[in-house]
């Protein structure tokens, strides 16, 4: 079998992981500017009088989406890099371990993945945030580590899942060529 | 894969909108919420906190409440005593530990310069810099006064500087991209937080 037709080159599968990481991040970013926006939108509104409600509605809305813009455009950044380094691990892992492509397989190998580079963040962040990373303090574990891992571990399926079929394709297409080719000579 | 890339293709576009909005029309009224012409000039001292490094922020809101009632809130400000009245859950997220108090705790209405007001849990401290009571408070240069509209109503007012932003790159893109939306949504909500308090403690 030729393994370079059904390898998938490193920039590819790279621009892929950073596709997938940045989505990631930008689809979290807006869950938390809606929450914020929506909870403090509801206590603006009890307390203030009208004629001075919606321009502090407004002020406070455009605040909130726009220092979460910032932040999650930072995050974006770090989080591709996590997400090029991530995908070319699945790339060899898959190719390693799953070397038929079966597709259940790929989607075992991406979850072991996933919660491998859970841990090596959580014990880092751990050993550098100590308590705060508890349960001890449970709306920040939640929001800065549990959900954040959540996204991350689903997204690792989706890619490995994505990475999978990519390498079935390259597959298929090569028996078709080896086919054409035996009929042809 | 497409629908992703469509799908950071018009968060970057909505991104950009809210940072024009926010840069253009929102960032100017949010320098001085509420506060007239006259409240945003008054003088509160403080020199050492003036300079064309730091942002200075005056922002008022009207509390239907004796200024006694205000201070009670003003004065038990940190995370050490009766919280900041602010979003509570937003500083949570933050590993803050905040419980804001709805009523008057006798043992921090008296707050004295060189207190310690935590601003989460074992997290960095300032201290009070003046008081008077029913009057003024301030932590550094943040300065909290009373004026007193008549006997039921009390304006308070806020003054902000802002840390020295010019001191390095990284510190004039945390100050403007983060912390300057951030400390607005936090101490207009903290502001709001002490008139819902007031006037809840007024009318009992």
């Amino acid at each position: 079998m030729n393994k370079n037709i059904i390898n998938i080159s490193n920039k590819r599968v790279a621009f892929y992981g950073a596709i997938i990481a940045v989505s990631t991040v930008f689809f979290y970013s807006l869950m938390v500017m809606i929450y914020v926006v929506i909870r403090s939108s509801l206590t603006i509104y009890e307390i203030l009088l009208s004629e001075v409600r919606t321009l502090t509605l407004l002020q406070s809305g455009i605040s909130v989406a726009y220092s979460i813009a910032i932040f999650s455009m930072l995050m974006a950044i770090i989080s591709s890099i996590i997400g090029i380094i991530t995908a070319n691990i699945l790339k060899k892992t898959i190719r390693y371990f799953n070397p038929n492509f079966k597709n259940r397989k790929s989607i075992l190998i991406s979850g072991i993945i996933a919660v491998l580079a859970i841990s090596v963040v959580y014990i880092s962040l751990r050993m550098m945030l100590k308590d705060w990373l508890t349960l001890d303090y449970i709306e920040t574990f939640l929001f800065w580590f549990l959900l954040p891992s959540l996204l991350f571990f689903i997204a690792c399926i989706i890619g490995g899942k994505q990475l999978n079929m990519a390498f079935l394709n390259n597959l298929r297409t090569l028996v078709k060529v080896v086919k054409i080719g035996k009929r042809q000579g | 894969m497409k629908t992703m890339q469509q799908f950071i293709k018009y968060i970057l576009i909505i991104y950009t909108i809210i940072t024009f909005v926010y840069w253009v029309f929102i960032r100017p009224k949010n320098m001085n919420w509420g506060a007239s012409e006259t409240e945003i000039n008054m003088k509160f001292g403080f020199k050492e906190y003036i300079s064309p490094n730091r942002v200075i922020s005056t922002r008022a809101i009207d509390i239907k409440a004796s200024k006694e009632n205000v201070w009670t809130f003003v004065a038990q400000t940190g995370q050490n005593r009766g919280g900041f009245n602010s979003y509570y859950w937003l500083e949570n997220l933050f590993g803050a530990k905040m419980i804001n108090n709805d009523v008057p705790n006798p043992k921090w209405q008296n707050p004295q310069v060189g207190d310690s007001v935590y601003y989460g849990h074992k997290q960095p401290f300032t201290q009070v810099t003046s008081v008077k009571k029913n009057e003024y408070y301030s932590l550094g240069g943040w300065f909290f006064y009373l004026q007193p509209l008549d006997s039921n109503h009390t304006r308070l007012i806020v003054r902000y500087p802002s840390m020295e932003i010019k001191q390095s790159k990284f510190t004039t893109i945390y100050y403007y991209g983060l912390f300057e939306p951030l400390h607005f949504i936090m101490e207009s909500g903290m502001m709001m937080g002490i008139k819902r308090r007031a006037e809840r403690q007024q009318n009992l």
